[in-house]
């Protein structure tokens, strides 16, 4: 079974990695890369010059190309030795044309261009833009610019992707100057006094500072030693990644009694346990980092009120999932148990009306049902709301998948019902209910537990229609608002999660329908 | 011949020997009777024999007279974007309810369901939208069974297309359905076409799996068995023996599918990827804001009652006619 498994999983991975470059493909192919700034906000302040070195440095940040500009390539080498300083300061600044360059800026963009383009980069200078041809005045963000670019290969893409969705922190992460790298294990978290037990493993040089440790957040153990990047997120949650778009708590902030690594403390929302390294922050920060922190450690994420998108999603999405088994399955076998009697027409009446009419329309009808039972049908973060708001967008989830529910009962049941061991059972002088409970349910459930793994799984998806009727800020309409967005790295992580999701349920599926029924074998499949 | 009425007294003979004798003929001894059956004549008679399905019939064809010919007598389809801004200027003729809409311009059927938010009639635009959702479910069905049947029936019958075939599908079911969809309309142009191509490039992959694996169940039944063994070829295997056999499954799948793609089309434009034109579901998400506003309800619902009404005469039609294509029922 091991075996099987394992070459399941195996199978699995690589049908992901296959869907996630077909979806790559699709849409770094298909859609053009000027879409990506279609809502972005910062590009109509850019002018002229600037917004083109804006746009290639953007492309550059979500992998869409390799750009450098001159100066900073000057910098590389001045810092390699090859130039010293007063030859970097004379060669960076260069004329707004090219006629009106020194000779030595001429030698070294000659230089720069020769390297450049010998890697196979495009070189690009772009002339000073003044007001008029005759004027001398620069419009704005007119300044003349020079750098190389190349365009990222589709399958170095690939590649880079997958080498990035999981990175280990280690404590060669930090540039600059941490003092000693280490990790440290303590029995006490500073972050609680030091006197409080509470086990911890800080790190100095890492990324983060905590990579593990203990709060009273469900489910209290937390770790920041393995992120998961599923892709940079353009448009939908800019610079964040998808992964953590969808698991970050939302909500408004908590403010809570905070002790600083200085002994500052103060009433803050920070939570001092997401803190991140960035390089030079703590003299960037000023006097305020410098009264809370003693090093480079000063990124923190707030502590919310709310739970993440996925949180609201997988909470909705489970417990209507409950009620649905719960229900449909019994009634699936009442129906089938008064087959063709009043009950199961009354069944298949409600089964085709889930069946045939669109989830948007009953949605609405159920919407419209609760507003008459007076329950409230916008959602809302706050814990004040109580548990009314989440009265209509889990019945509304639960009532169509117990019709799908009712149906497959029914049909398994009454398909079980007229098989041959059934009447040998009847004939052997076995009471109806003897059959009922003892066969045909037992064969009759193998089928609907080979769905369960994947419906549960199937909520962390979130749910389109619903989250969107009742404003549940779910992880549903996220795949649509990145596509409506073109926020393009975030289709593809999201495509990638889906993936990784239905593979797991079918082969969850599988195993949970062995263990139900003694006669499936994984070891015996090689027929 | 005179039907004469003979008294069998007169001749005075016994019972038996009023029996004469008959010639044994070759020919009617060789004859073999059994009651005329012809496979579409008895799916109309079980079809027909149930009540409600002619009900739901006339009903389906009251559907598709209101979608194909109403928008021609009504006008609307000659441009909606000009029957749209008719009443434009005229803000009293905005949001009526339906007697308002009566009073103000006499009755007529285009105001039985009130006016829009441009004094448009709502009536006759549900049934404009329809015509397209309508159509662009039966175009994507169409191409969808054809290719899916075609497919599925040779990944059925050919172990090596099955190995290539099960990995295609594993891979391409995973790709969300509403990416390939958006992503599709988002390159190309929102039109009607499109949508079509976008949901049936891959759409017909679900259809072939669902056949290659009743294909399968039927492939190795022992009439197959002893047709191959007489030599019959693959083909006509497949054309004469399993396809047939199909035919009530198929019916069945059509059922589901052609209201499944309407539901999709509302669906896609209810989340704001849908076409240009003004379908049902396009309708639906223009008229969601209207909802809070109690007068204007009717707007609101009525797209949304036309489309579950469509969807479900064509689902019932389509299950009916899915039981009364089962041989097993003719008898």
């Amino acid at each position: 079974m091991g075996k099987y498994l394992l070459k399941r999983i195996i199978h699995g991975l690589l049908s992901v990695i296959i869907v996630v470059a077909i979806v790559m493909i699709l849409v770094y192919t298909a859609i053009d890369k000027e879409n990506i700034f279609r809502q972005d906000p910062l590009i109509q302040k850019k002018n002229s010059n600037e917004k083109i070195v804006y746009k290639y440095q953007c492309w550059e940040d979500y992998g869409y190309l390799d750009y450098v500009p001159y100066a900073d390539w000057l910098s590389e080498i001045a810092r390699a030795g090859e130039i010293d300083e007063p030859t970097r300061a004379a060669a960076v600044s260069f004329g707004r044309t090219a006629e009106k360059d020194s000779a030595i800026v001429t030698e070294y963009i000659a230089k720069f261009t020769e390297v450049y383009e010998a890697k196979g980069y495009t070189i690009v200078r772009l002339n000073a833009d003044t007001q008029s041809a005759t004027s001398t005045t620069l419009k704005k963000g007119g300044q003349q610019r020079l750098f190389a670019y190349k365009n990222t290969p589709l399958p170095v893409r690939i590649w880079n992707y997958f080498k990035g969705v999981i990175s280990v922190d280690n404590i060669h992460y930090a540039k600059g100057d941490v003092g000693q790298r280490k990790l440290t294990f303590t029995m006490n978290d500073p972050a609680y006094g030091g006197d409080k037990f509470s086990p911890a493993i800080i790190g100095n040089g890492t990324k983060y500072k905590y990579l593990l440790y203990f709060d009273n957040k469900f489910p209290f153990i937390h770790q920041n030693l393995i992120t998961i990047n599923l892709g940079l997120s353009y448009s939908i949650n800019k610079g964040v990644d998808v992964w953590t778009t969808m698991v970050q708590p939302q909500g408004s902030n908590v403010m809570e009694e905070t002790l600083y690594p200085t002994g500052f403390v103060e009433s803050s929302s920070n939570d001092l346990h997401t803190a991140r390294y960035a390089e030079g922050s703590l003299k960037t920060g000023g006097g305020f980092a410098q009264t809370r922190f003693n090093d480079d450690y000063t990124v923190v994420g707030t502590t919310k009120s709310g739970m993440s998108k996925m949180g609201y999603s997988f909470v909705i999405g489970v417990i209507s999932v409950i009620i649905s088994y719960l229900v449909g399955i019994p009634l699936g076998i009442v129906m089938s148990r008064n087959q063709n009697k009043l009950f199961d027409k009354i069944g298949t009446i409600y089964i085709v009306f889930i069946i045939a009419v669109p989830s948007l329309a009953y949605i609405f009808m159920f919407r419209a049902i609760g507003m008459q039972f007076g329950w409230p049908t916008t959602f809302s973060t706050d814990p004040a709301a109580g548990y009314k708001v989440y009265l209509l967008p889990i019945i509304s989830l639960a009532l169509p998948s117990i019709g799908g529910l009712m149906k497959w009962t029914r049909r398994y049941m009454i398909d079980q019902k007229n098989s041959d061991y059934v009447k040998f059972a009847r004939s052997g002088g076995l009471s109806e209910g003897e059959i009922f409970r003892g066969h045909i349910l037992k064969n009759a459930m193998i089928y609907i537990v080979h769905g369960i793994p994947g419906s549960i799984l199937a909520t962390l998806v979130g749910a389109i229609i619903t989250e969107r009727v009742y404003t549940v800020p779910g992880t549903g309409g996220m795949l649509v608002n990145a596509i409506t967005a073109y926020d393009n790295a975030a289709i593809v992580g999201l495509a990638m999660f889906y993936a990784l999701l239905s593979v797991a349920s079918l082969i969850l599926g599988d195993i949970l329908m062995a263990m139900v029924d003694p006669r499936i074998s994984f070891s015996s499949k090689g027929r | 011949m005179e039907n004469e009425v003979i008294n069998l007294e007169e001749f005075g003979l016994s019972d038996e020997e009023l029996f004469s004798h008959y010639d044994n003929s070759n020919y009617e001894s060789e004859k073999v009777t059994a009651p005329r059956y012809s496979y579409w004549k008895s799916v109309f008679r079980v079809f027909f024999k149930k009540k409600i399905n002619i009900i739901i019939l006339l009903l389906l064809g009251v559907v598709i007279v209101f979608a194909y010919l109403y928008p021609a007598i009504s006008g609307y389809s000659a441009s909606p974007e000009d029957m749209y801004n008719i009443n434009a200027q005229k803000l009293d003729t905005w949001h009526l309810s339906p007697s308002q809409a009566i009073d103000k311009f006499g009755f007529s059927l285009s105001w039985i369901l009130g006016s829009g938010d441009h004094g448009q009639s709502t009536f006759d635009s549900l049934w404009y939208g329809s015509s397209i959702s309508i159509s662009l479910a039966l175009a994507c069905a169409a191409i969808n069974l054809v290719i899916g049947i075609i497919i599925g029936a040779i990944w059925g019958f050919s172990k090596k297309v099955d190995l290539v075939m099960t990995e295609v599908y594993n891979i391409i079911g995973n790709i969300p359905y509403t990416l390939i969809v958006s992503v599709l309309v988002l390159i190309l142009t929102a039109s009607f076409w499109t949508m079509v191509f976008a949901m049936t490039i891959t759409g017909w992959l679900g259809i072939a799996y669902f056949i290659r694996t009743q294909v399968i169940v039927i492939r190795d039944r022992e009439y197959n068995l002893a047709s191959r063994c007489l030599g019959t070829p693959m083909f006509r295997l497949t054309m004469r023996n399993v396809l047939p056999f199909m035919t009530s499954v198929i019916v069945t799948l059509a059922a589901t599918e052609i209201p499944s793609y309407i539901s999709s089309e509302v669906f896609l434009s209810y989340i704001g990827l849908g076409i240009s034109d003004m379908t049902l579901g396009r309708i639906i998400q223009q008229t969601q804001s209207f909802m809070a506003v109690p007068e204007w309800g009717f707007e609101y619902w009525s797209p949304i009652i036309i489309s579950a009404v469509i969807t479900i005469i064509l689902y019932v039609v389509g299950q009916n006619l899915g039981d009364a294509s089962d041989p097993k029922t003719h008898m």
